[in-house]
């Protein structure tokens, strides 16, 4: 454990070379939520800009990997390409949540200072764990294919493996609504919105868990 | 004899180039020299040795075969490699905070007292550092966890010769416990002439010298002489010739009976990187 502790440690050091910028960005932000919590429910807002933001952050740490070619060097030193996989899944996940988490905190103090009341809290949450496990898909399909072909070679991948996932599950979708027409009926946002957090929970555990082994099996197989 | 590694039939086969059949041992209390030219695979043996590449063979360290080393085994390995470090954008201070969870006997005090001595600024990026400052860094982190089996791909590399001898100093005095070991290699051939024991000298994927460095101090020699002098010379004298203009060199293996035979000639010692060079270009 003190392995991974030092890998992530490793992709935060990253984030502080461009500290201000992260302050000044979040500034801009509080600022802009500010602006719009009079007119619209920024707890979705207010999170899900944050979460798009910051959350997804975790990307540029392969660029400064690959820049310094670091994985030759980790794997010299006592560490395994599962830790050095896992560490980097971990740190996804927990830079997307906490992204998350701090943009609906400050979006919900912002509210409150501003407009005094807060608008259906629970719904915001749970449209925020949707958006948060949206990110955790694009996330999970961005990184098996950055550990195939690399962070700058494998730049049009990154944008194509999403898109052709996402069209490729909302045609089963479709085919499924088709044969099963019932289904159209059933599926409602206010259903979906009851069983967001369990949905949320096994789609992440799903998206995480397979997307860990796909890039492991890259990795494990790559010449260094 | 106790080896720390011992490399047996590696083999290894890119589109354009064989690393053909290596074999060597490294024993405790030794330093091996690999030398030779760019591509000439030295670097592709050290990736086999830090199991960074799929290769054919054996590969043993501390006795054990190096895919199945536990993590214990590989804290007492110790690397530099030229190209690969941490990200430029750390310093002193982060590279301590991580390799303190890298390895679990991670000298803290040790590593901050070569900081000292190496005079390197420990507030300042890795990127603001010069080439020789980065690689201070990296030989100061491949001997802060006490390991017994060093494996440094060219550590002089952009070092003032000051520095140079300091670090070469301190390999000596590494292996001076007849426990640990040292694999180097360098392109700079004239720091392994003063503390190297073993020279294995490749080219083409190919060992074509591995022999102590005693025997290069003792036997081997190296004769300039006049290209009319050259019919003189019975050929079985020398095993390789270099000719330029109006001079030739000429390799003598066994400068004891050359000597006997042409007591009138001058002959010396080889350096490194003449040796080098007879071989790989001498005819």
């Amino acid at each position: 454990m003190n392995t991974i502790k030092g890998l992530m440690l490793k992709d935060l050091y990253v984030f502080k070379n461009y500290k201000k910028n992260i302050y000044f960005s979040i500034i801009v932000f509080a600022f802009i939520i500010a602006m719009a919590s009079i007119r619209i429910n920024v707890l979705v807002y207010g999170s899900i800009i944050f979460l798009f933001f910051f959350g997804m952050n975790s990307i540029s740490t392969f660029s400064y990997d690959e820049n310094s070619e670091i994985d030759k060097y980790l794997l010299s030193l006592p560490i395994t390409r599962k830790e050095i996989v896992f560490s980097k899944y971990l740190f996804t996940f927990l830079n997307s949540f906490l992204s998350l988490i701090f943009g609906f905190i400050l979006s919900l103090i912002i509210s409150l200072l501003v407009t005094h009341e807060i608008n259906s809290f629970f719904n915001s949450l749970k449209i925020c764990f949707l958006a948060f496990t949206s990110v955790s898909f694009l996330m999970c399909a961005d990184i098996p294919c950055i550990y195939k072909w690399g962070v700058e070679k494998g730049r049009m991948q990154s944008v194509l493996v999403p898109i052709l996932i996402f069209f490729l599950l909302s045609f089963l979708s479709f085919i499924i609504l088709l044969i099963f027409p019932n289904l159209y009926n059933l599926i409602t946002l206010d259903k979906l919105l009851s069983i967001a957090p369990i949905l949320c929970l096994i789609l992440n555990i799903f998206f995480y868990y397979l997307s860990f082994h796909i890039s492991y099996k890259i990795f494990s197989k790559k010449s260094i | 004899m106790k080896y720390n590694l011992e490399v047996n039939n590696l083999t290894k086969e890119y589109p354009d180039f064989k690393l053909n059949k290596l074999n060597f041992k490294l024993p405790a209390g030794k330093i091996i020299g690999l030398i030779g030219k760019n591509g000439s695979g030295k670097t592709t043996t050290i990736k086999a040795i830090l199991n960074l590449i799929n290769y054919d063979g054996q590969i043993k360290i501390f006795n054990e075969d190096n895919h199945e080393l536990t993590k214990i085994e590989r804290e007492q390995i110790g690397i530099v490699l030229d190209d690969s470090f941490f990200s430029p954008i750390l310093n002193v201070h982060d590279i301590n905070n991580l390799m303190r969870h890298f390895y679990h006997n991670w000298n803290e005090k040790q590593f901050y007292k070569y900081v000292k001595e190496f005079k390197i600024p420990t507030n300042r990026s890795l990127k603001e550092f010069s080439n020789g400052m980065k690689m201070k860094v990296k030989v100061i982190c491949a001997i802060s966890h006490e390991p017994k089996l060093l494996i440094l791909d060219e550590p002089t590399n952009g070092l003032d010769p000051i520095f140079r001898y300091e670090i070469l100093d301190m390999f000596s005095k590494f292996v001076s416990n007849n426990t640990n070991s040292i694999l180097i290699t360098t392109h700079i051939t004239s720091d392994l002439e003063h503390i190297a024991d073993e020279i294995i000298f490749m080219d083409e994927g190919k060992i074509i010298l591995d022999t102590k460095k005693e025997v290069i101090d003792n036997s081997y020699g190296l004769v300039e002489l006049p290209k009319t002098d050259l019919s003189t010379i019975n050929k079985n004298a020398y095993s390789k010739i270099l000719q330029y203009k109006d001079t030739c060199l000429l390799l003598i293996m066994d400068k004891t009976k050359f000597m006997e035979e042409y007591p009138h000639l001058n002959i010396r010692k080889p350096s490194l990187e003449e040796l080098m060079l007879l071989i790989v270009k001498g005819v």
